[in-house]
């Protein structure tokens, strides 16, 4: 009888200790966490670096990243040159509802214009609208933190 | 007006009457009761037959499958840095040990060598996410028998170790850091202390929890010789992790076959005596304090380098086959990648701890009683993605 005594109120002390403790909770909307600079909360574009090579498009493993566009002939860099061609971006579109999150599609991009942003508060009562086009995805490039600075053992 | 004898003579009625109501032999019958998929105590969609005489459970029959999602066959139509995404989701309490046998298999196969940095920091981060998985299991088990404080303390250290975890992974559950070849990124210059200090914490709540949990009569009351399993009825139903070393078979494939930088480290495998439920509780405990250490002697003798080898852009594997396994906080882990040149793998078959360890449910839970069948479901600390894939 008296170990059991002596295991409650080890217990006990445990709970009272915590009792005046400060809490660690967050009350949410009213006050929020600072997120990791590298958290992926959610994907962000900057538009002018996309050249429509489709390769997050491929990447992506449920296929979840839908792009449009055309070719169109832009002013020759040099005087007297042939007009190149370019590729004009028309439809940047994520369906935020089947991404996985994983990130494949801003690392294999080969021109820097798909970033992660901490940003999560972008929830839709219906699951279609979390379809994002280009301007919301371009908006969210306000939200893209600086990259950590990383450990000294780095190279 | 009644006196203390007539109180006297009633109570003595009542205790007789209560006497003769017991005494008649009741014919309890056989009930068939099923138990999940939809059940809180089952830890996701397990489904337990249970047929029960009266109180005592007469057989059981575990179904499973009801969370199957054909891992297998999504990860041969994809290439190998997209099945790390898939196989973070196999086991979501524990995705960055989900990852690590997949890709040092892959790696065997293209024969690259990660960068020590990149194998130390990859250890390091296993062990984390065995501190954070272990502690979801001190608060989920309690809360089942009966106690609720102790999810709070459990949680609110698991919290801290995730909150590391995402800032170098940028994931609290699904990481996705690994690559062929190494890791995505090196870790972020506030790594270190914050690490050092999160590992204080959790030393500080592993003694919390043992004054909370193992230290409390009510809560041996509920465990101590119940679900009690043989080693040898383990090793045949091929019980691993702390479920077999609870048992007393010092069985830990860190150390019967090091992988990674688990050679480096010194580090204990705590066994139980009984292979009860009380035993296995125990052991997780002493598992997050040797994972501290750990951390502490990684962190300590990290190399300095770069953490991603050289590897071609297109990642081509060779032809060939191969069976790489790993101590998943829930067992071993361990995938069997069969590769015919190209992209993608040619058939993978993943081996999980949990399904294995829930196939000794028949033996464990025959004749037990039905408040025991909790007590022991919830010791065997498995998850149903895990058991289904």
């Amino acid at each position: 009888m008296a170990t059991s005594i002596t295991g409650l109120i080890k217990g006990l002390g445990v709970t009272l200790k915590a009792l005046v403790n400060p809490a660690v909770t967050v009350q949410y909307p009213h006050e929020k966490e600072e997120l990791h600079p590298r958290t992926r909360g959610v994907i962000a574009l900057k538009v002018e670096n996309c050249t429509v090579c489709m390769l997050c498009v491929r990447s992506c493993p449920d296929w979840c990243i839908y792009i449009e566009g055309h070719k169109d002939k832009a002013p020759p860099r040099r005087e007297g040159g042939k007009p190149r061609s370019v590729n004009v971006l028309d439809r940047f579109d994520i369906d935020y509802a089947l991404c996985m999150y994983c990130g494949i599609c801003v690392e294999v991009c080969p021109f820097d214009a798909l970033f992660w942003s901490p940003e999560f508060e972008y929830a839709e009562p219906k699951i279609a609208d979390l379809l994002h086009d280009i301007d919301r995805l371009d908006e969210w490039m306000q939200t893209v933190p600086e990259p950590p600075e990383l450990d000294e053992g780095a190279k | 007006m009644s006196t203390a004898g007539d109180l006297a003579e009633s109570v003595r009625a009542a205790a007789h009457a209560a006497d003769a109501r017991v005494s008649v032999d009741i014919d309890t019958g056989d009930m068939k009761l099923n138990i999940g998929p939809q059940h809180p105590a089952t830890h996701g969609v397990l489904r337990l037959v249970v047929e029960l005489d009266g109180e005592k459970v007469k057989s059981v029959k575990p179904v499973i499958g009801y969370m199957h999602r054909g891992y297998e066959k999504l990860v041969e139509v994809r290439d190998y840095p997209q099945v790390t995404t898939l196989i973070n989701r196999i086991d979501w309490v524990s995705g960055f040990c989900n990852e690590i046998p997949f890709i040092l298999g892959a790696e065997k196969l293209l024969e690259i060598e990660a960068p020590p940095r990149a194998t130390y920091l990859r250890t390091l981060l296993c062990e984390m996410q065995r501190i954070a998985s272990h502690l979801v299991f001190f608060s989920a088990y309690p809360l089942e028998v009966g106690a609720m404080t102790p999810m709070f303390f459990a949680f609110r250290e698991r919290e801290r170790v995730l909150d590391v975890l995402e800032s170098v992974t940028g994931g609290r559950f699904h990481p996705n850091f690994n690559r062929v070849g190494g890791l995505f990124k090196d870790i972020p210059a506030t790594f270190r202390s914050e690490c050092a200090e999160t590992m204080d914490a959790v030393r500080n709540v592993c003694g919390e929890l043992d004054n909370l949990i193992v230290g409390n009569e009510i809560f041996m009351e509920r465990t101590v010789g119940v679900g009690v399993l043989p080693p040898e009825i383990a090793l045949d139903y091929g019980v691993s992790g702390p479920n077999l070393r609870a048992t007393g078979v010092a069985e830990d494939i860190r150390k019967t076959s090091p992988y990674l930088a688990y050679d480096q480290v010194n580090f204990d495998i705590p066994t139980g005596e009984n292979g009860d439920c009380f035993d296995r509780a125990k052991i997780r405990l002493r598992e997050i304090i040797e994972s501290t250490y750990i951390i502490d002697q990684l962190l300590d003798s990290l190399p300095s380098g770069p953490v991603m080898a050289k590897v071609p852009k297109v990642i081509k594997v060779p032809e060939g086959e191969i069976y790489v396994k790993g101590e998943n906080p829930r067992g071993e882990m361990g995938y069997y990648i069969v590769s015919k040149g190209g992209g993608t793998p040619y058939r993978v078959k993943i081996r999980s701890g949990s399904f294995s360890n829930i196939s000794c449910l028949e033996y464990l839970l025959d004749g037990v009683l039905v408040p025991d069948i909790i007590a022991i479901l919830g010791s065997l600390d498995f998850v149903l993605g895990d058991v289904d894939r």
